[in-house]
């Protein structure tokens, strides 16, 4: 989303580099020269008919087209574009990310998704830059464990997605050689510096106020005109654009102030006060901040009626003797001529504050080029320094943050024997739609070997580091992943078996540290087939607070809940886009 | 106990019978009620579309005309979530622009004595059943301020089961905005129109005779649309059922 934000898309086509939207729904919006209508369901105003042209139609334009004969079942179309995206995973040289969350002290990115394609763009492509916002940097390691939670609830309805991807840095033969983070302000300092409207930023893009809202259900997201639809995106784009155009004027009052929204936001956002916040500025004017620095604006022209029956009503309802008990003796309010005449443009003003010398017309100076000619001002220090100027009226870090945030929550939830916690480990993945097999450490072998030969496996990927006697039976060939690997080679094995650092039994989680016994990131990933050796009970802890515990910030994570999945084609859940379409696990013990 | 009877400046100039509705119902369960005559508007169309300064002249003559009540009694979720829930943000707004505590000194008593109707007869006076009778099948639309502000919860509904001769069914989709939202209706009347729509045909689905609510500007906004739509509902607010007797039927 940030970068559809800051238009990258455009500015790269201009500059003859090609990029290609890899989400499904993104896809589809691309694909259909479109505009993205829900933040978690960007093609949710199209239909399978509908998807099903575009893809007959504008696919061969750009790569591999789509299948003869393509019908619209959605499994279908998401066959499609896993064919078609497909051999641009295995040959692009540089992916682009954004992230969901960013860890202050470990630096930290984390990426949380269903389809796998983010997968693919973190671990295959030499370069990867991610474009995050700054609002997404969140404190410490031990915050991830309440978002992690927070997130799939409020977003996918789901105990956990299929795919969270946690990456500090690059990793020696494994992903990106070459890491580059892009930490975007575009109006989120300026956002912060009001105290009443920052609140917006806490937002963590899970759309529950979209599907809530009676207003974005009738309107639909195009009529927000920007990527953020709903009511977040009534308060958040006229806050990171500012007032001035026409359509960001008219946002906040897209909304009944019914508070749906908020009663299901999970991180709080009061929108209907923000939103009654941003009337206020568009109608009374006052004091902001753009691009870091204090401006007051004038009240928006094209409110001149409202603003004197307002006034008049106001006028009225305070001096009751004048009127009581008669409507008729209302008193005529103050007629609309008597304000000052001016184009009826409904858009606001920009002036300087009251006392600084200036022109009539408002020219906004950046504080760094202001300082021009005496001192270079990096962009760090320029965004540091606003962050630092929009939250002065904040008291300092007095007590520290660890002390500050209650952790007082639940840290796992139910009291479960051991036994029961494998229980529940196996009841989840396969509700999930994870296969999960139970055998003890003698019988591994027969049954990786059944299970291989039962998927018609040819050929089985190996990790440097697993177990030879895993394997010591079965009749596929056994083929070593190395750092020279390519993507090619990877995409033409049928299977992969590997290990795991440890499983969360709440959520029916297998998370891969990347060790040995699991090896790199993208072999999990590109071969259709994924089989997960659990060692129960030791592996297996009961909760997603409890896991981050034991895992290391500094490893590149994979956290995979069941095969990929999508729900970007009228919300019809299709299992298997970009990650391996089956996966099984065994619970060894 | 001193209670005065906060009508609201919508019901007093297009729903007056709401307000005698209001005073039989309380007299006939022996509060004596007083009626402020200076009592006007809550501030809460000017906070909403965005003038709270124009707002806080009347918030302050709301304080000035009921601060001395024990009790305030609004038969509106929306005006008495403005009280309860806006009235101190006024009084933070003020502060945080380095206007000083006056603004909030001045509010912060109305606040807390606040009360819409039903949370006053089931809280305060502790009655679910109020002696009514009022022979129709009737559906409750929970308003957003009285259910998502207020948190009124399941108050109306228990009123209304205990009242002789009702029949309450459920409404579908109970919990969502009828659509009309103050100055939204006028300022986006497409999408208001719509839900307001919605509204109907959910309450006609029910095969109810009236659709209740807590407010009566969202039952305008419902009522108008009925009306457009032909639908045989009436709207009646909560207070008329409540009001209404075997005695003295408001049917």
């Amino acid at each position: 989303m940030a970068t559809q934000e800051i238009g990258l898309n455009e500015a790269l086509e201009a500059e003859g580099i090609r990029a290609y939207e890899t989400d499904l729904a993104e896809l589809i919006v691309q694909l259909g020269k479109d505009r993205p209508s829900h933040i978690l369901v960007p093609a949710i105003h199209r239909n399978r008919g509908e998807i099903r042209d575009i893809f007959a139609r504008e696919m061969g334009e750009w790569g591999r087209p789509a299948p003869e004969g393509l019908t619209d079942t959605p499994a279908e179309l998401a066959d499609a574009a896993r064919l078609h995206l497909r051999e641009k995973f295995l040959r692009a040289k540089v992916g682009i990310s954004g992230a969901n969350f960013m860890v202050a002290e470990t630096g930290t990115l984390v990426v949380v998704e269903s389809e796998g394609n983010g997968r693919m763009c973190l671990t295959l492509p030499e370069t990867l830059i991610s474009v995050v916002g700054i609002e997404k940097i969140v404190p410490t390691w031990r915050d991830l464990e309440v978002f992690l939670q927070t997130l799939p609830r409020s977003s996918t309805a789901e105990r956990m997605n299929p795919y969270t991807s946690t990456w500090t840095g690059t990793t020696d033969g494994d992903g990106p050689s070459a890491f580059h983070l892009v930490l975007l302000d575009n109006g989120r300092t300026d956002t912060l510096a009001d105290e009443v409207g920052r609140q917006a930023l806490r937002c963590i893009r899970c759309s529950a106020c979209l599907n809530v809202c009676p207003v974005y259900e009738r309107a639909g997201g195009h009529a927000y005109g920007s990527v953020y639809p709903g009511p977040i995106g009534a308060i958040l784009s006229p806050q990171l654009r500012g007032t001035q155009s026409e359509i960001d004027a008219s946002l906040p009052y897209a909304s009944s102030l019914c508070g749906a929204c908020y009663e299901v936001c999970p991180v709080a956002i009061d929108i209907p006060e923000v939103l009654v916040h941003l009337r206020e500025r568009v109608v009374q004017g006052g004091p902001v901040t753009r691009e870091g620095n204090k401006v007051v604006l004038k009240p928006a022209k094209g409110h001149a009626a409202e603003r004197a029956a307002m006034r008049a009503a106001r006028w009225a309802f305070s001096h009751p003797g004048a009127c009581a008990p008669a409507a008729a003796r209302v008193p005529h309010p103050p007629a609309a001529s008597a304000l000052p005449a001016g184009p009826r443009q409904g858009v606001e003003r920009l002036t300087r504050p009251p006392g600084r010398a200036g022109g009539a017309l408002p020219r906004l100076v950046a504080a760094h080029t202001r300082r021009k000619g005496r001192c270079q001002v990096s962009s760090r220090e320029r965004i540091l320094g606003r962050v630092r100027r929009a939250l002065a009226d904040v008291p300092g870090d007095e007590p520290s943050y660890e002390e500050a945030v209650g952790r007082d929550y639940l840290r796992e939830h139910g009291d479960r024997s051991v036994e029961e916690t494998v229980d529940l480990l196996a009841e989840n993945l396969a509700d999930y739609r994870a296969i999960v097999h139970r055998c003890t450490a003698d019988d591994l072998a027969a049954t990786l070997a059944g299970m291989l030969a039962a998927r018609g496996a040819r050929t089985v990927l190996v990790p440097p580091g697993l177990d030879p006697g895993w394997l010591a039976t079965t009749d596929a060939e056994r083929v070593a992943d190395t750092a020279g690997s390519t993507p090619y080679e990877l995409d033409r094995v049928d299977s992969v078996v590997t290990a795991c650092a440890v499983a969360v039994a709440e959520t029916g989680t297998i998370v891969l540290d990347c060790s040995p016994d699991q090896g790199r990131r993208r072999i999990t990933l590109v071969p259709d087939h994924h089989i997960c050796v659990v060692r129960v009970p030791d592996q297996v802890v009961s909760s997603v607070p409890q896991v981050m515990e034991r895992l290391d910030p500094a490893r590149p994570l994979t956290w995979i809940s069941g095969p990929s999945a999508t729900s970007d084609i009228e919300l019809d859940r299709v299992e298997g886009v970009h990650g391996p379409r089956t996966l099984e696990v065994i619970l060894v013990g | 106990m001193r209670v005065a009877l906060f009508l609201t400046c919508v019901n007093d100039t297009l729903y007056p019978d709401t307000g005698r509705a209001v005073v039989s119902l309380l007299t006939r369960l022996g509060v004596e009620v007083d009626f402020p005559m200076a009592q006007t508007c809550c501030g809460q169309a000017h906070y909403n579309t965005g003038y709270r300064h124009e707002a806080e002249p009347l918030a302050r003559h709301f304080s000035d005309v009921f601060g001395g009540y024990e009790a305030i009694v609004t038969p509106s979720g929306s005006c008495g979530a403005m009280v309860r829930e806006l009235y101190p943000r006024m009084g933070e707004r003020a502060r945080a622009e380095g206007r000083g505590d006056t603004l909030a000194a001045t509010l912060a008593p109305v606040v807390p004595k606040t009360y819409e109707l039903t949370e006053f007869l089931v809280d305060v006076l502790g009655v679910t059943d109020v002696g009514a009778y009022y022979p129709r099948t009737v559906t409750y639309h929970p308003t957003c301020h009285g259910l998502r502000g207020l948190g009124l919860g399941e108050r109306p509904r228990r009123l209304l089961r205990a009242v002789r001769g009702l029949e309450l069914v459920e409404l579908p989709g109970a919990d969502e905005c009828c659509g009309f939202g103050g100055t939204f209706a006028v300022k986006n009347a497409d999408v208001s129109a719509a839900m307001g729509a919605d509204k109907v045909r959910n309450a006609e689905s029910t095969g109810a005779d009236v659709l209740c609510a807590a407010d009566n500007s969202c039952l305008m906004h419902i009522g108008g649309t009925m009306t457009r739509l032909r639908s045989g509902l009436r709207p009646v607010h909560i207070a008329e059922i409540l009001a209404s007797t075997e005695e003295e039927p408001a049917v």
